[in-house]
């Protein structure tokens, strides 16, 4: 009965819920509303289930005296300061974010905002060493990858037009002397004479690929973002929402069952 | 030579740090700041806006945190100002528990400066679990998910509310979006009841929200930075978000010269070895 109740209980939630979205007439027109203020009321309960999960877990790592121990008092201390400066604000002043409260003015303004907007800030570090280490034109997707993210960039900034014909020529001299380096290894007369050609034609390129850039940088960036972009994007949405079709049906009807566990 | 090569091919993360460090705060001390035009999704929400007539109520959804200050925060001011100065009624709620504050202390700072009055011309609703829910309860009746302000004040003593039933009652939807909780807006207030909606987010996830804009379900978007460097221009105020888009320029050409050399330096070792 452990498993058969919960079972029974998604069926009927579920099978109602879809009878309630195609039928708007009585006795089904009010359930879909009543369904959502017991799910309110449910995820307002979630909050203490996570709380709980959350200390337990920490206090857990404190008693086996684990290497990171001292992190986790720091955090139930922490935790228990922030609870009663909670409820004494609270009320105090009728609610812990009222104007007056101090728990809005010193904890939430300049500890707690301070805290996480700092961590969150040095992502801008990471992602810039990242994107240096990890962008390299090693295959033709990745080089795709690193073209269209430049273009993007730069098509989405104030002074990209001015910019863009500087990185260009650098780039295609770049592809000029990979293909030149290619050519001089190549024995076989007709490899050597296309990588060769190659090398000119990117030289050849630069002035008018980057006044071509220039003028249509613009255009350029919306299209990739209005169309290869998108495109991807729906296709991923449409997958997905495919899929929580799939997954909630297999719910509904008993077949997906990890939930349970 | 090899040696140069490898110098570039591997810099040193300290060195990448500083360069980031300094393209940041440098722009944003001196406050210099460059010339661009608009976007047209940005000029599209900021047209939209303009239409409304005076009183129209328009509904707030903080939907980020701190995380997302430095892009949402100078825009939601800015935002405010703008629907303040239409003479226009606002009904702030949101999504997202720990960053609901941000958006009552822009609302209580904005309204101050104004003139504008609590329960008249803007009223702070607050949090409530169950974010499908909520936006699906609201669609039918506000009442059954607030039936009292942030502060306990039950919502029919306000003056504001008491005409203000569901989104009927509601011109526009503004949310300021750091996560998926816009495209809960999107798939059940707007398919579902009709919300005329405008989508600010961060740049992280404006790509998501452009199929929207799109497909029109939404009536504007504004993204990232840019967006809110591009409202301000519209609503001719220039602030914060206009001085960090030199900052994000810079940063975006050190990102592109590293990336550049990070691939000569590669090239070259392949060539080498």
């Amino acid at each position: 009965m452990k498993k058969e109740i919960p079972l029974i209980i998604t069926f009927i939630s579920g099978f109602l819920l879809i009878i309630a979205f195609f039928v708007p007439h009585e006795p089904f027109g009010s359930l879909e509303q009543r369904f959502n203020d017991w799910f309110i009321i449910v995820s307002g309960f979630t909050l203490i289930l996570g709380v709980d999960s959350l200390l337990l877990y920490h206090y857990k790592k404190i008693k086996r005296k684990e290497k990171d121990a001292p992190y986790s008092l720091i955090l139930i201390i922490s935790f228990v300061i922030v609870l009663f400066w909670g409820i004494y604000s609270g009320v105090k002043h009728g609610n812990p974010f009222a104007p007056t409260s101090t728990f809005l003015r010193y904890f939430y303004t300049y500890v707690f905002v301070p805290l996480q907007a700092t961590m969150f800030a040095l992502l801008a570090f990471f992602i810039s060493s990242a994107a240096y280490r990890a962008f390299r034109a090693r295959t033709l997707n990745a080089t795709l990858l690193l073209l269209s993210a430049g273009i993007v960039m730069l098509g989405r900034v104030p002074m990209g037009e001015e910019t863009v014909p500087y990185f260009t020529g650098i780039t295609l001299i770049l592809i000029s002397v990979i293909f030149a380096l290619e050519g001089f290894k190549r024995v076989n007369p007709l490899e050597k004479t296309f990588f060769l050609s190659m090398a000119v034609l990117s030289i050849l390129l630069i002035f008018p690929l980057s006044a071509f850039l220039k003028r249509h940088l613009t255009e350029i960036t919306n299209w990739i973002m209005n169309t290869p972009q998108l495109g991807a994007k729906r296709g991923l949405f449409i997958g997905i929402s495919l899929g929580a079709i799939a997954m909630s049906v297999r719910i509904i009807l008993g077949i997906e069952r990890t939930y349970l566990k | 030579m090899k040696n140069f090569f490898e110098k570039i091919a591997k810099i040193d993360r300290r060195i990448v740090y500083l360069l980031i460090f300094l393209g940041v705060t440098i722009p944003l001390i001196t406050k210099k700041g460059f010339k661009f035009e608009p976007l047209q999704e940005v000029k599209k929400a900021y047209d939209f806006i303009e239409s409304l007539p005076e009183g129209s109520v328009i509904l707030i959804s903080i939907d980020y945190d701190a995380a997302s200050m430095p892009e949402l925060q100078p825009l939601l001011e800015v935002v405010l100002r703008h629907l303040f100065s239409n003479n226009l009624k606002v009904l702030m709620m949101g999504h997202w528990p720990l960053g609901l504050p941000l958006g009552q202390i822009a609302l209580e700072k904005i309204a101050k400066e104004m003139n504008k009055k609590y329960g008249y011309d803007y009223v702070f609703l607050g949090y409530r679990p169950g974010v499908a829910a909520v936006i699906l309860n609201m669609g039918k009746e506000i009442r059954t998910v607030f039936n009292t302000d942030y502060k306990g004040t039950p919502i029919d003593s306000l003056e504001m509310m008491r005409g203000i039933h569901n989104y009927s009652d509601i011109a526009l939807l503004i949310g300021f979006e750091a996560g998926a909780t816009g495209d809960f807006w999107v798939q059940f207030g707007q398919a579902r009841f009709g919300l005329k909606i405008i989508l600010t987010s961060t740049a992280v996830i404006t790509p998501d929200l452009y199929p929207y804009y799109q497909a029109g379900q939404i009536v504007g978007l504004i993204g990232g930075l840019r967006g809110a460097a591009d409202y301000e221009i519209l609503v001719k105020r220039k602030g914060f978000a206009y001085s960090g888009m030199t900052a994000q320029t810079i940063i975006h050409i050190i990102i592109i010269i590293l990336i550049l050399l990070g691939n000569i330096g590669y090239f070259a070792l392949r060539r080498l070895k």
